[in-house]
């Protein structure tokens, strides 16, 4: 009630179960001199009309609710400043600041008119997920908790122990015996399962790229800084590195030791992709939400394509190849500021047809954004689609996710004047939107002819494709 | 036993004989006073959103609840009810720890842990009542139990309200009273109207008083806006009760002026009904009353008037400034300890 | 020392404390004259006098009511609800203002209230109750089972001593079956505190009242198979000791929870969650429940056999923990 402060007039609650209220009268304007306790305006509730007393002396400096609008309790309804007193608005939360390291700026990512402008390489190493130690031996076994703990406590694999508990598992009392006989610790299962599982076998694990939270990677190979105390000359200045900047650092180093990068190029006429999309995008957004874009259109027709090409989709692992009846496709996302990138995957693409590519696209576009990927997100990927294109560019070599076979560049899609058939099938000049796309493939596994194949067999696709096929 | 309709107090030298002074009755006037205060600014407090939940008010019961806590002893306890606040104001409760309670905050009688008038300063004789009503009359019924286990002269006091009088708890606390011959006297707060229910939907007898035969003991129906008569009546069944006589049923009628809670406008209630009583208001009967058999003046009617004021705004002002309970005494008190009892157990 | 009923100790435990502190008071239905429905009050108003052995009209909300009112001012009563089944009818009060009075208004409310309760000997379905998880579940009660007549002693010494409102199940089925050893002096059982009734390294049971009994006698059958069974008796529901319990189910890996009362919402879902939830890594097997099925208690001897969980139940659950 001082009349030395500004003071709320607030909702208030008639009745514990009402949340809401609506001013039906205000009966004092901005301006109006007021006293404590005098009757300011009129509400009403489901439960009862009544009056509101103002809750201090002075003048109505800010009414905020109109009559007839409806608030909920607690909602500011109008300001009393003590008199003479300036209304002070009060003062705006500052908006939160974006934050750096982790914003997924795909807004840019995502599909306005340009597919996606991503840099080059997918992200830092993963951090191992520590394995429950998994069963191996007959399909039914199972290893119960005070089983699994025993057996990592003591570095023990479960499969080793001879089990006399239903169904053939190992029991609290097999595991415990095991041990007091004696019985040898091995390491943990040295064969990876799926992608999934990072073996523990000297070259790099990492099942995928992992997220933004940076953590340097595992075998922490991080590059000695080189040059290193050097002192700064006058206009020279510094920064330290990012965990994120040092773990892509390592991995593009890495990947460029471990494959042998060749890259091929092919311009492919996307007048057909335009059309459809012209007929679509309005479609999509309508009934669906959602927007396609080039993107999506071109990971349509890879993912058909790689199902003729297994080992580009594929894996040189020591000393086999491992192909895949899946295609978990990757798409490397721009963080904001350029400080780094992300490569979110989209699983099991092979199943989904034009609409589904679109929509996992969106909404792994929008977690990234959102800073909502999980680890998940970001493992597992068997290809990877990168668009530096988003800029301009016309021709790049990115660089390949490890352990992947391959990687597939697009570039702007730019109108040039192109050789076409007139309608007596002589050569002229016509307009088209081309596109060029690369296929940067490690040349140990995947031979030019074949990645040339590839491209061929895509670029026939994105050419010939009919809004039914996609 | 039929039930008996109490006399009014028709002078003071009436009032005498029934124990009370001039002094006594204007301290009778001012303690109907501040709880009217108290609740017609806690009324503007809730309506201004300092106070949370709901809020409740015994407008027309002043002079019932003041009545009768000024005929209670000392050391005798009692359990009102949420139309009471005047026993609360006449057994000494502090003004401030009111406002502080209806806010929530940790200075009150609960420290937050309940609201409105859920509250009690045992130290004064009075147990906080609960929402189940009248879940407390067993347990005055149980205070009234000790007394007569320790031979003590104590009275105990149980407040219900003429709605509540269905309950199960009603019927089995006065049967055991009356069984007993238990020293507790039986108040029913009978403001006509049990929220939207009105008497005759709630009982069918004439008075609830009635039911005091059925028990085995006295049942008196008096006008609970006469203070003097409730007075009268409540002193003579407190002595009663304390000199070994067994329980005694009250029943003050009175009107209850406001909604069931301010969240009720009470529309159900016909306006002639409250224009009838609001001429009997129980402040304005005994002011009248004062004027023309106490001689009150002028003098004293402002000097009333200007220190209940100040009472209720430094009450307010103090509250305020109490804060509001720390989260992390939620899970305190859950379990009383030991050296809390009132006497150790040997 | 002397080896007595379960009924007996029970009852020389009251005697004892109305004898040395003469706050304590009894009151209930038929607990005077009569004695008390099952005589554990027999003799005691000759003794005590019509004012501490109270015999109340037919209602338990006056009762527990009266209960609350007096212990606040100052004396220690102890009601008796003629069976377990009819605290029903005092559900709201001790609920609404015994159990919150202190958490509310910081007034303590040391009562007890004894029921005798449990099935077994054809009481039908309003005699033969065990509604103990009922009240588990509000704050500010406290809620205890003894299943020897050691215990029965010591925890209503507790019980009487405690400034909190005390639920204390006494199980009918066990008062004059069950003897044992009971110490002749006074003393107090922790409330809060589980008792190990058998030790043993293979499964462990977790249970209270007479099941106790039962178990044993299953665990007796197992031994002879090899199979070495821990017990557990809670003794204390509210508040229970977690401690004893994880550390069984630690030691162990395989639990059995058993009890008398109905199974869904029976105190046994608190124990099975809290043991999944905190000794998760512990475990070797799923834990198991055995508990009466979902019905009232039937009255005819072969259905009633069909709810409580006999030996044979308890021998089959086990062997299979065992065998998992």
């Amino acid at each position: 009630m001082a009349a030395t402060q500004t003071v709320d007039v607030v909702m208030p609650q008639m009745g514990v179960s009402v949340s809401e209220g609506t001013v039906t009268k205000w009966l004092k304007q901005v301006g109006e001199k007021i006293e404590a306790d005098e009757s300011l305006l009129e509400i009403s509730t489901d439960k009862v009309d009544t009056e509101v007393p103002s809750p201090g002396t002075g003048v109505v400096a800010e009414i905020l609710v109109q009559e007839g609008e409806t608030v909920d309790v607690g909602t500011k309804l109008a300001v009393i400043a003590p008199e003479g007193a300036e209304a002070s608005a009060p003062a705006e939360a500052p908006p939160e600041p974006a934050t750096q390291e982790a914003a997924a700026e795909v807004a840019q990512a995502a599909p306005a008119e340009a597919t996606p402008p991503t840099r080059e390489e997918p992200a830092p190493a993963p951090a191992a997920q520590p394995q429950p130690a998994a069963a191996t031996g007959d399909g039914r076994a199972f290893v119960s908790p005070v089983v699994a703990r025993i057996a990592a406590e003591h570095g023990v694999d479960p499969g080793r122990v001879p089990g006399t508990g239903r169904g053939g598992r190992v029991t609290k009392q097999d595991i415990l015996q095991f041990i007091e006989q004696g019985g040898e610790p091995t390491e943990a299962p040295s064969e990876p399962e799926a992608v999934q599982a990072p073996p523990k076998a000297p070259p790099e694990p990492p099942a995928a790229p992992a997220e933004a939270p940076p953590e340097p990677p595992r075998p922490a190979r991080t590059a000695a800084p080189a040059a290193a105390e050097a002192e700064l000359t006058p206009g020279e200045q510094e920064e330290p590195v990012t965990a994120m900047r040092r773990g892509i650092a390592e991995h593009m180093r890495r990947s460029l030791d471990t494959a042998a990068h060749v890259t091929s190029a092919i311009e492919v006429d996307m007048s057909r992709v335009v059309a459809i999309r012209e007929k679509l995008k309005p479609e999509f957004q309508k009934s669906y939400g959602v927007n396609p874009t080039y993107l999506v259109f071109i990971a349509r027709a890879v993912v058909e394509t790689l199902k003729d090409y297994p080992w580009i989709n594929g894996e040189l692992r020591g000393d086999k190849i491992v192909t895949r009846n899946f295609v978990n496709l990757g798409f490397a996302v721009e963080l904001t500021d350029g400080k780094g990138l992300i490569v979110p995957v989209v699983k099991s693409t092979e199943g989904l047809n034009l609409l589904g590519i679109t929509r996992a696209v969106t909404d792994i576009a929008e977690r990234a954004r959102s800073k909502r990927l999980t680890p998940e997100d970001v493992q597992g990927g068997t290809f990877t689609i990168t668009n530096p294109g988003g800029y301009g560019t016309f021709h790049g070599t990115p660089v390949i996710s490890q352990p992947q076979a391959a990687i597939l560049g697009t570039y702007a899609l730019v109108k040039r004047p192109w050789v076409v058939q007139d309608d007596r099938g002589q050569d002229t000049l016509g307009i088209r939107p081309i596109m060029n796309l690369t296929l940067t493939y490690d040349h140990r596994l995947i031979d030019g002819a074949l990645a040339g194949r590839f491209l061929r067999d895509l670029r026939e696709r994105l050419q010939t494709w009919g809004e039914a096929d996609y | 036993m039929a039930v008996r309709e109490a006399e009014p107090v028709n002078s003071l030298r009436e009032i005498r004989e029934a124990g009370l002074d001039r002094e006594d009755l204007l301290g009778i006037y001012r303690h109907m006073l501040v709880t009217r205060g108290i609740e017609e600014r806690g009324h503007i407090l809730y309506k201004q959103g300092k106070i949370p939940g709901s809020f409740y008010t015994g407008r027309g019961n002043e002079a019932s609840a003041v009545g009768v806590a000024t005929a209670m002893g000392p050391r005798d306890v009692g359990t009102p009810l949420h139309r009471d606040m005047g026993v609360h104001v006449t057994r000494g409760v502090e003004a401030w720890r009111i406002f502080a309670q209806y806010m929530g905050r940790a200075d009150g009688p609960t420290k937050g842990k309940d609201g409105n008038v859920h509250m009690a300063d045992s130290r004064l004789g009075l147990l906080a009542m609960v929402s189940h009503l009248p879940a407390m009359l067993p347990v005055a019924v149980g205070c009234a139990l000790a007394f007569r286990i320790r031979e003590e002269r104590r009275v105990a006091v149980a407040w219900f309200g003429e709605g509540a009088a269905a309950r199960g708890d009603t019927h089995e606390g006065m049967n055991l009273a009356g069984v007993r011959r238990l020293p507790v006297v039986f108040i029913c707060d009978n403001n006509q109207w049990a929220y939207s229910t009105p008497t005759f939907l709630g009982y069918g007898i004439e008075h609830v008083a009635d039911r005091a035969a059925a028990y085995g003991f006295e049942g008196v129906v008096v006008d609970g806006t006469d203070v003097l008569a409730v007075y009268r009546e409540a002193k003579r069944a407190i002595e009663k009760a304390r000199e070994g006589g067994g329980p005694t049923l009250i029943e003050c009628v009175t009107l209850r002026m406001e909604g069931h809670a301010v969240h009720d406008d009470a529309f159900y209630v016909p306006k002639q009904l409250f224009e009838e009583w609001a001429a009997k208001d129980p402040i304005e009967r005994f002011r009248n009353w004062l004027r023309e058999n106490a001689d009150l003046s002028d003098e004293e009617e402002d000097e009333l008037s200007a220190g209940v004021k100040k009472v209720l705004n430094d009450a307010i002002a103090r509250a305020d400034e109490s804060p509001l309970p720390d989260p992390r005494t939620v899970t305190d008190g859950v379990y009383a300890s030991p050296e809390e009892l009132d006497t150790p157990h040997h | 020392m002397a080896e007595i009923t379960y009924i007996q100790a029970i009852s020389n435990g009251l005697r004892e404390e109305m004898r040395r502190d003469d706050r304590v008071f009894v009151i209930g239905e038929d607990v005077g004259v009569y004695g008390g429905a099952f005589k554990v009050t027999l003799g005691f108003q000759d003794e005590f006098g019509p004012w501490r052995v109270i015999d109340s009209p037919l209602s338990e909300t006056a009762i527990i009511g009266a209960c609350t009112g007096a212990s606040i001012m100052g004396l220690r009563p102890v009601a008796e609800m003629q069976f377990s089944d009819f605290v029903s009818c005092a559900w709201d009060h001790i609920v609404t203002v015994a159990a919150k009075q202190h958490y509310r208004a910081g007034t303590p409310v040391p009562i007890t209230i004894r029921l005798p309760s449990g099935g077994g000997f054809s009481g039908g379905p309003f005699h033969s109750q065990n509604p103990e998880s009922s009240f588990a579940h509000i704050p500010g009660l406290k809620i205890v089972c003894p299943s020897t007549p050691e215990d029965a002693k010591g925890l209503l010494a507790s019980a009487i001593h405690d400034p909190n409102p005390v639920l204390y199940f006494e199980h009918k089925h066990l008062y004059r079956r069950i003897k044992g050893e009971v110490p002749d002096e006074r003393y107090e059982t922790p409330i809060g505190k589980a008792r190990v009734h058998r030790e043993g390294t293979d499964v462990s049971v977790i249970t209270w009242g007479a099941m106790v009994y039962t178990a044993g006698e299953a665990a007796q059958q197992l031994e002879e198979d090899g199979v070495s069974v821990e017990i557990v008796d809670l003794r204390s529901i509210l508040p229970w000791d977690k401690q004893a319990v994880l550390a069984s189910a630690e030691k162990t890996s395989k639990v059995l929870v058993l009890h008398e009362d109905t199974r869904t919402g029976g105190f046994g879902a608190e124990i099975v969650a809290t043991i999944a939830e905190e000794a998760f890594e512990s475990l070797d097997a799923p834990i198991k429940r055995i508990a009466a099925p979902d019905t009232p208690v039937p009255f005819s001897p072969p259905l009633e056999k069909a709810y409580i969980p006999q030996v044979d139940d308890v021998v089959a659950g086990l062997r299979e923990l065992a065998e998992y």
